[in-house]
């Protein structure tokens, strides 16, 4: 179980020292600086796709940690208010770098996915993520694949649980969605993937068999 | 040029405004800044500074680096206020808040919960482990009726807040080791307010002070408080059992239980304890121990 956690966290992309670091912070958060683990995960997300889509997890890990060794929110408080500053420069950070912009889509949601408040998502990230999605919603977003990408796999991921948060900005997002799908001049991967994420929500978060085959199989003509 | 038209309407985000207009992110202060970080008389009992991080035991705290700082501080707590009181929320505190009502409802649940099983007690009875402030419940005479409790949520807020100020103390943790629950006596043990049963405001905060004082017998030993503390932990039991040895003595006439120069010590001791504990409870017991001692001696 130890030997494979480097895997499960995928922390290979990290420097050895950091690597030390964030498993001496999984076992024992009391020992380290928090604050550096928060800022090293938080920075190596905006840099790793992959990171960004799974440190969630590892976050959870080291705040479950450091509640249970010495009843703190260290970490978690650090790691909330840095996102926030990274959240507050977003603009900035999507003219820069499309891909940065990406990957702090995906690890806010990948932190709103993870870290609950006694088993419920935290209503202070609600808007937050709601304001990145509609972003992405944006017809000048949409013209960009790798951002329309983005979007429906955080819908994939967690829309269900948004749409519990605020059903009414859901509703919202995707009008704005089947606009751009219709109206818009996109690329037909974009549309196809407006069109598959429509259909999911659809049909309640989920897709039918149907459409799976639709979209996921291979078209043998 | 009509699909254009309708495109264009859709260019400039139409929902930004409203969506971002009920939270304010125009935070550049870190959070910490706006909480005193001085040594006060107490820091070196408490176990974690104000910026949550953990204390090593005699550490002394130099004075806040930001508390002097031009700008007001964004936001803050304290247990007076209703809530966290903040002009500009950054995502730590709100999940802290929000944390801490998610608690105190779940606290509450589990709380009524345990009030109907004492009414209606079933075989296999569990002892949850959570909200070990209010377990009182099966003290019929002191357990408040199903629509007795203290409901509101900020004044739960306002109170868990308090309670936590005590719970995260040295001396808590030390007591809670060396005194098991089922060890503790009622009068001599310093027990949990509960929040749930109703009180006013006056009575809850001296609960509270009472509570905090009595605690203060298990802070970590200082350099002159150490003789008085292992005096302070006497169980009052063992004055009540030299009471029925005078008395015994007294009428029967047999020998002394203790040495006279014990029993000096014994005067020493209860005259001790006597300043040191307050309760009304002990001082009439001490000042019965001390009619029985003159009796004795004298």
């Amino acid at each position: 179980m130890e030997n494979s956690s480097k895997e499960e966290y995928k922390i290979q992309s990290f420097d050895l020292e950091t690597q030390k670091l964030l498993k001496t912070a999984l076992k024992g958060p009391g020992s380290v600086d928090l604050e550096k683990v928060s800022n090293v995960i938080v920075d190596q997300s905006l840099k790793d796709q992959i990171f960004s889509r799974e440190a969630g997890r590892i976050c959870y890990t080291i705040i479950q940690a450091e509640a249970k060794q010495t009843n703190g929110n260290v970490f978690r408080r650090n790691l909330l208010n840095r996102l926030q500053q990274e959240f507050k420069a977003r603009e900035e950070t999507r003219k820069r770098s499309t891909q940065e912009w990406v990957c702090l889509v995906s690890f806010i949601c990948n932190i709103f996915d993870y870290l609950k408040v006694n088993n419920i998502p935290m209503m202070a990230l609600v808007h937050p993520v709601y304001d990145c999605l509609f972003r992405l919603a944006q017809s000048d977003a949409l013209q960009n694949e790798e951002e329309v990408d983005c979007l429906v796999l955080q819908l994939h991921r967690i829309g269900d649980q948004l749409e519990k948060m605020n059903m009414q900005l859901m509703d919202e997002l995707f009008n704005l969605l089947r606009d751009g799908f219709l109206l818009q001049d996109l690329s037909s991967m974009g549309r196809l993937l407006l069109l598959e994420i429509l259909e999911f929500r659809a049909g309640g978060w989920t897709l039918s068999e149907t459409a799976q085959k639709y979209y996921y199989s291979e078209v043998t003509d | 040029m009509w699909a254009g038209l309708w495109a264009s309407q859709f260019t400039t985000p139409p929902l930004q405004c409203h969506v971002t207009s009920t939270l304010t992110y125009e935070n550049d202060c870190k959070p910490d800044e706006n909480r005193k970080k001085g040594a006060s008389r107490w820091s070196h009992c408490r176990k974690r500074g104000a910026d949550g991080n953990l204390r090593k035991s005699h550490e002394v705290e130099e004075p806040g680096k930001c508390s002097q700082s031009s700008h007001r501080p964004e936001s803050f707590t304290t247990p007076e206020s209703e809530g966290p009181v903040s002009r500009v929320k950054n995502w730590g505190d709100e999940v802290e808040a929000e944390e801490m009502r998610s608690n105190v409802r779940r606290d509450m649940h589990r709380y009524r919960r345990r009030i109907l099983e004492a009414d209606f007690p079933q075989r296999d009875r569990k002892i949850s482990s959570g909200s070990s402030d209010s377990r009182d419940s099966r003290d019929s005479k002191e357990s408040p009726a199903k629509g007795d409790l203290e409901t509101d949520e900020t004044t739960l807020i306002r109170r868990q807040k308090q309670i936590n100020y005590g719970k995260n103390t040295l001396a808590y943790d030390r007591y809670i080791k060396d005194v098991p629950k089922h060890m503790r006596q009622p009068g001599v043990h310093p027990k949990t307010p509960n929040k749930f049963k109703k009180y006013s405001r006056r009575s809850w905060d001296q609960q509270i002070k009472l509570w905090r004082v009595k605690l203060h017998a298990w802070d970590p030993p200082a350099e002159e408080g150490s003789d008085l503390q292992q005096i302070e932990e006497i169980d009052l039991g063992e004055i009540m059992d030299f009471e029925l040895d005078v008395e015994c003595s007294a009428d029967t006439g047999s020998q002394c239980p203790t040495s006279s120069g014990a029993s000096l010590s014994l005067a020493e001791v209860i005259f001790s304890i006597y300043k040191l504990i307050p309760s009304k409870i002990s001082a009439n017991r001490c000042s019965v121990c001390m009619h029985f001692f003159y009796l004795f001696f004298f």
